[in-house]
C-alpha cells in the first residue's frame, strides 16, 4: 500500500522531469541510487508558482514576505493554485485578500515540524522492566536438553507434525544449531506485523497457514517433484513482534532471517504485512553483501512511498531498502501493480532504473510476455534472488483476505507457474508471503491460496536441488497421457 | 503371554498403594518443602540465585511456581540446575532496556546499535502535522452559514449518505454551537488494539446500521426528536502511532465539550479511552469526572515499554491524576490478562470493580444498584466509557479483544439508559466493535442500540424524568 496520507506529497511531486527519463547510468552495487530522493516530498525542490499578472497586481499592496512565500509554491500545502487565484480575484477588499492570505501561511506553519513545538520522536519508556519483554528469549535451560536439529512433533511413523499444526506439517526449529544439525535447506519463519494502513488482521497470516496445511504436501503436478521428500524443511517459529512499532519489530525479524541465511538455509518469511520487504531483503544484504540480491515485488502496490512522517510502513519498504543501498533499482523488479498511484511515481521509478511491471503491461502485452520478461531479468544481474509475494497481486475473487485488495489481479494459474518458475529457474535465497489477512475471508480460501504459493516456491526450490532447472520445465509423465502423439512432439 | 500377564496382576496391588500415596498427596495443601535431593541443589545457589527464585513475582515471570521449580531442578544434576537460575536472572536483567555502547550511525535509524530508546520519525516530512491541521472557514472554496447541515434529498429518507442516527452533519466546533447542538457523535478510528485490528472500520459500518432513534419503548421518549443531535465526522488519527494521535483527539473533544456538546465517540479501540477522559479533566477539573467502565478488560497495565495503549488507558488517567480510582466503576471485567497483582493495585486505588464473579455471586441486579449509586455519589460529572466486549459473543461477536460469558443486552441496555439518564453524563464512548469479524449486522447494530440507550437518558432527562429506574406506564402496561 503506498498511498500518502499526506495528499499534500502528492501536490508537492509535481515537479521537473516531464520526458519520462530513464536512469542514465546504473547504479552501481552499494552505492545510494543517484536520484533516490529526486522525487521524495520533504528533500525534492519545490516548484515556484508564477502567479498571473492580473493576481500579482492585486496583491501589490501585500508586504514583500507575504507576496515571496505566496511565489515559492509552499502555499500548496492549503489550496490549489488555480482556486486561490479566483479566491484572490473574487476578494471584495484588501483585507479580504490579506486575511485569505494569512491563513494560508497560518496553515503552512502548522502542517511543517516545528523545532520545539513538534517532537521528531517517539519516547519509550525506556525505565520499563519489562522493556524488551516483546523479544525476550525463553532460557533454553528451562526445557529438558535435547541434541540439536529439528524436533518432529509427530507420535507416529506416519509423521508430518502429527497433531500440531506447523508450516507444511514440516518439523520445527529455534536455533541456528538446529538449522545446522538438520542440514535444512528450507526454514519457514512467521512474522506477524500488522501495522498495515488496510483493514488488519495479517498478524494472523501465520497461524491460519500453519492450522489450514492443505496444499502444502504431497507432489507438484506439473514437475512431479515432491518438495517434501526432497527438501529438508522446517517450522522456525515466529519472530518477535512489537505490536505497537513497526520500527522495533523489524531489527528482530532482520536478525532472525539473516540466522537462517547465514546458516545456508533459505528463509521463507510468512507475514504479516508489507513492511517486512526491508528487514527481510536487508538481511538478505547483509548476508550476500550489497548490491549483490535481485528482488521480484509481487503487489498491486509500488510500495516506494518516501516522505512520510513514519520512516517506515507497508508502503515504504522499497525506498528504504534502495536508500540504504541494500539492492540497486536496476535489480527491483515488480510485477503486477495496479493500485492508483500518480505518474509521478512511475516518471521517479523509472528515472533511477527500476523494473516494474503494471498489470497495464500484461494487458497490452499478455501474460506470457510479461511471464519471460520477468524470469530473464530476475537471472540478469545478481547472482542471488529474493521474491517478495503480497497475496494483494491476486484478484480479490482468488484472495479475498488481504488489508489492501485491489481489483484485477493475478490469478492462481498466473501465480502459481511464475513462483515455481522464479524459485526453479533462478538461484532464490529466499522468499516472503505477505498480508494475507484471514478474518476478512470467512472462508478458507485465501489461506490455501497462500499455502498454495508457499508450495509452489518448496516446488521450485526442490526441482533446483534435483538439477531440473531448464527454462518451464514439465514431467513428461504428468503433462499428457501419451497414449498417441496428439501434439506432435513425442520422442 | 499368560506369564506376563500374571506378573502385572501380582504387581497390581503396590500400583494400587502407590496411587492411593499419590492421591493423598494432591489432597494435601501443595507443600514447597524440597526433596533431600532437590534441596541439596538449592543449597548449591548462591545467595543472590536464593533470592531470586524466593521471589514468586520473578518465578511468574517465567509461568513457575517453587513447585515447578523444583520438578525441574529435579530432573537436572547440580550445575544445571544453577546455570538455569542464572539464565532467569539474565533473561530478567535482558528485558531491560540495553543502551547502545556506540553512537548509531546515521542513515541506520531502523539498525540501531542498542535498543532503539525512542521511535524516530522524519522531521523533514512535508506534512509532518497534516492530518491534524484544521482547515480554516476562510480556505472553504465556498463560504456558508455555520450550523449542522443534512445530508438528506428527501424528507423522509432512510437510506441515502449514511450519517450516525441519521443526524446533520457538523464539521466545526462553530457548527455545534451555531445549531445549539445537545449531543454529537464523532467517529475515532484508531484501531491499533492489542486484539484483532478492526476497529477502524467501526465509525463506517456503524453509521451505516440502523438502531439509533426513534421511539424508545421503555422510557417512551424519541430521543432523536428530543435531542438537537449532529454528526461531528471522523477524528484525523496516525494509524502508525497512537502517541501522535492522543493529543489531536484530547483536543478534538475538548473543544466539543466546550461547545456545550456531550460526545458520543465512535471508536476505535480502547486506547481511545485516554485522550477522551482527558479531555473531560481537562474541561471539568481533573478529579473532577467519575467514570463508567464496561469492558471485560481492565486495561491497567503498568512499566510497559510504550506509553499508550489499549492495555494502559485506565493505569495512564490514574497515575496522571486526571480520574481517581474511587470514581471509576469498571462493570463486567473478566479477561484473562488480569493477575491478582493488577487486582490488588485496582483496589490499592480504589477502584470500584464488578467483575462478572461479583455479578454470579451477587446477582446482576444488586451490581446495577451499586453501580449506579456509586456513579451518582459525589456529585460529580459523569463519563461511560463502553467496550464492545463486555457483552458476551453471542451479542458481539465483531470484538477486537472478545472474551466468552459476558453481559446479555437485556442487562446492558437498561443500565446504560439509567446512568445517562440519572447521573450528569457529559460524554460517551463506544468501544472496540470490529464490524468485520462479525459476518452479520448484529454487532455493529447491538452497538448502535447501546448508544441509542444512552441517547435515551439523555432525553429522559431534558424531559425531566426525575425518578430512579423509570420505565413509562403506557409502554408498560395497559391499564
Amino acid at each position: 500500500m503506498g498511498h500518502s496520507r499526506y495528499h499534500l506529497a502528492a501536490m508537492l511531486a509535481a515537479v521537473a522531469v516531464s520526458s519520462y527519463a530513464v536512469a542514465e547510468e546504473p547504479t552501481k552495487p552499494g552505492e545510494v541510487p543517484k536520484n533516490i530522493d529526486a522525487f521524495t516530498p520533504g528533500l525534492m525542490p519545490v516548484e515556484p508558482l508564477e502567479i498571473p499578472e492580473d493576481v500579482m497586481k492585486l496583491l501589490e499592496f501585500l508586504p514583500a514576505e507575504k507576496v515571496e512565500f505566496l511565489k515559492s509554491g509552499e502555499s500548496r500545502v492549503a489550496v490549489r493554485p488555480d482556486a486561490m487565484y479566483e479566491k484572490i480575484k473574487a476578494a471584495a477588499s484588501q483585507e479580504q485578500i490579506e486575511a485569505y492570505v494569512d491563513a494560508i501561511i497560518s496553515v503552512y506553519d502548522e502542517v511543517q515540524f516545528q523545532e520545539g513545538r513538534d517532537a521528531d520522536s517517539i519516547p519509550l519508556n525506556t525505565d520499563s522492566p519489562t522493556f524488551n519483554d516483546w523479544k525476550l528469549l525463553r532460557p533454553r535451560e528451562l526445557d529438558p536438553d535435547r541434541e540439536p536439529g529439528p524436533i518432529d512433533l509427530s507420535r507416529y511413523v506416519g509423521g508430518r507434525g502429527g497433531s500440531f499444526s506447523t508450516f507444511a506439517g514440516a518439523p520445527v526449529a529455534f536455533t541456528p544449531e538446529d538449522l545446522k544439525a538438520g542440514e535444512v535447506d528450507v526454514a519457514i519463519l512467521g512474522a506477524p506485523l500488522d501495522m498495515g494502513s488496510g483493514w488488519r488482521d495479517a498478524r494472523h497470516g501465520p497461524t491460519a497457514m500453519r492450522v489450514l496445511r492443505h496444499g502444502t504436501g504431497g507432489a507438484d503436478v506439473s514437475t512431479l517433484v515432491n518438495p517434501g521428500a526432497v527438501l529438508n524443511i522446517v517450522d522456525y517459529g515466529n519472530a518477535a513482534i512489537d505490536q505497537f512499532s513497526t520500527e522495533r519489530s523489524v531489527q528482530e525479524v532482520r536478525r532472525l532471517v539473516r540466522e537462517i541465511a547465514e546458516t545456508g538455509a533459505i528463509p521463507i518469511i510468512i507475514g504479516g504485512d508489507h513492511s517486512l520487504e526491508y528487514p527481510n531483503v536487508a538481511a538478505m544484504a547483509d548476508v550476500y553483501g550489497k548490491g549483490k540480491v535481485g528482488v521480484v515485488h509481487f503487489d498491486s502496490h509500488l510500495d516506494t512511498g518516501r516522505g512520510r512522517v513514519h520512516l517506515l510502513d507497508h508502503g515504504q519498504p522499497i525506498y528504504r531498502v534502495m536508500k540504504e543501498a541494500h539492492v540497486r533499482p536496476e535489480d527491483y523488479i515488480q510485477v503486477g501493480l495496479r493500485a492508483h498511484y500518480s505518474k509521478d511515481y512511475y516518471e521517479w521509478q523509472r528515472l533511477i532504473g527500476m523494473r516494474y511491471h503494471t498489470m497495464a503491461e500484461v494487458e497490452r502485452r499478455g501474460w506470457d510476455a510479461v511471464l519471460e520478461r520477468v524470469l530473464k531479468e530476475a537471472r540478469e544481474n545478481t547472482e542471488y534472488l529474493y521474491i517478495s509475494f503480497d497475496v494483494d497481486v491476486l484478484d480479490p475473487a482468488m484472495e479475498p483476505g488481504t488489508g489492501t485488495p485491489v481489483s484485477g489481479g493475478l490469478t492462481m494459474r498466473e501465480a502459481i507457474p511464475i513462483i515455481r518458475r522464479l524459485c526453479s529457474e533462478s538461484n532464490v535465497v529466499g522468499f516472503d508471503i505477505v498480508e494475507l489477512a484471514p478474518a476478512l475471508d470467512p472462508t478458507y480460501v485465501s489461506t490455501l491460496n497462500g499455502n498454495s504459493l508457499l508450495f509452489a516456491c518448496l516446488t521450485g526450490i526442490a526441482m533446483r536441488k534435483e538439477g531440473l532447472t531448464d527454462p518451464n520445465y514439465f514431467s513428461p509423465l504428468s503433462s499428457e497421457h501419451g497414449q498417441d502423439n496428439y501434439y506432435g512432439d513425442k520422442k | 503371554m499368560t506369564g506376563r500377564k500374571r506378573t502385572s496382576l501380582l504387581k497390581g496391588g503396590a500400583a494400587f498403594a502407590a496411587l492411593s500415596l499419590s492421591l493423598a498427596g494432591l489432597t494435601a495443601p501443595v507443600a514447597a518443602e524440597p526433596s533431600p535431593e532437590v534441596q541439596q541443589k538449592l543449597d548449591a545457589l548462591s545467595a543472590e540465585e536464593t533470592a531470586f527464585i524466593s521471589d514468586p513475582a520473578n518465578l511468574v515471570r517465567f509461568g513457575l511456581t517453587t513447585e515447578k521449580l523444583h520438578k525441574l531442578i529435579a530432573a537436572k544434576d547440580a550445575e544445571a540446575a544453577k546455570a538455569m537460575v542464572a539464565a532467569m536472572m539474565a533473561a530478567v536483567e535482558e528485558a531491560k532496556f540495553q543502551p547502545g555502547e556506540a553512537e548509531t550511525p546515521e542513515g541506520d535509524e531502523l539498525n540501531p546499535i542498542g535498543d532503539m530508546s525512542e521511535v524516530p520519525l522524519n522531521p523533514l516530512a512535508p506534512g509532518f502535522n497534516g492530518s491534524t491541521v484544521l482547515r480554516p472557514a476562510i480556505l472553504d472554496d465556498r463560504q456558508r452559514d455555520p450550523g449542522p447541515f443534512s445530508l438528506k434529498r428527501y424528507m423522509y429518507e432512510t437510506d441515502g449518505i449514511p450519517t450516525f442516527a441519521g443526524a446533520p452533519v457538523a464539521i466545526r466546533k462553530e457548527d455545534l454551537i451555531a445549531g445549539g447542538i445537545e449531543a454529537a457523535f464523532v467517529g475515532v478510528p484508531l484501531g491499533m488494539s492489542s486484539g484483532w485490528r478492526d476497529s477502524k472500520n467501526a465509525p463506517g459500518v456503524m453509521r451505516a446500521m440502523y438502531g439509533i432513534g426513534g421511539y424508545d419503548i421503555y422510557a417512551g421518549v424519541d430521543p432523536t426528536l428530543e435531542l438537537s443531535i449532529a454528526d461531528y465526522g471522523n477524528l484525523s488519527i496516525d494509524p502508525m502511532s497512537l502517541e501522535t494521535s492522543v493529543d489531536h483527539i484530547r483536543m478534538m473533544i475538548g473543544e466539543m465539550v466546550d461547545a456545550g456538546v456531550v460526545p458520543i465517540v465512535v471508536g476505535g479501540d480502547h486506547s481511545v479511552m485516554f485522550p477522551t477522559v482527558a479531555a473531560m479533566a481537562d474541561q471539568f477539573g481533573a478529579g473532577n469526572v467519575g467514570v463508567v467502565h464496561f469492558d471485560a478488560h481492565y486495561n491497567g497495565a503498568r512499566d510497559l515499554a510504550h506509553f499508550y495503549s489499549d492495555e494502559q488507558s485506565v493505569s495512564r488517567l490514574l497515575e496522571e491524576g486526571l480520574v481517581e480510582g474511587k470514581n471509576l466503576i469498571q462493570v463486567g471485567v473478566r479477561g484473562p490478562e488480569i493477575t491478582e497483582e493488577a487486582l490488588q493495585w485496582m483496589r490499592d486505588q480504589g477502584v470500584r470493580y464488578h467483575t462478572m464473579a461479583e455479578i454470579e455471586k451477587a446477582g446482576w441486579g444488586r451490581v446495577v444498584k451499586d453501580a449506579v449509586k456509586e456513579a451518582k455519589s459525589g456529585g460529580k460529572k459523569v463519563f461511560i466509557s463502553f467496550d464492545i466486549s463486555v457483552l458476551d459473543p453471542a451479542y458481539a461477536s465483531g470484538a477486537g479483544r472478545p472474551a466468552p460469558g459476558g453481559l446479555t443486552m437485556r442487562e446492558a441496555v437498561p443500565l446504560v439508559r439509567r446512568l445517562c439518564a440519572e447521573t450528569d453524563v457529559v460524554g460517551f464512548e463506544m468501544l472496540d466493535v470490529s464490524p468485520y469479524l462479525d459476518l452479520s449486522y448484529a454487532t455493529a447494530l447491538n452497538a448502535n442500540y447501546i448508544m441509542h440507550s444512552c441517547l435515551t437518558g439523555l432525553a429522559m432527562k431534558k424531559k425531566g424524568v426525575k425518578s430512579a429506574d423509570y420505565i413509562s406506564d403506557l409502554t408498560s402496561s395497559d391499564d
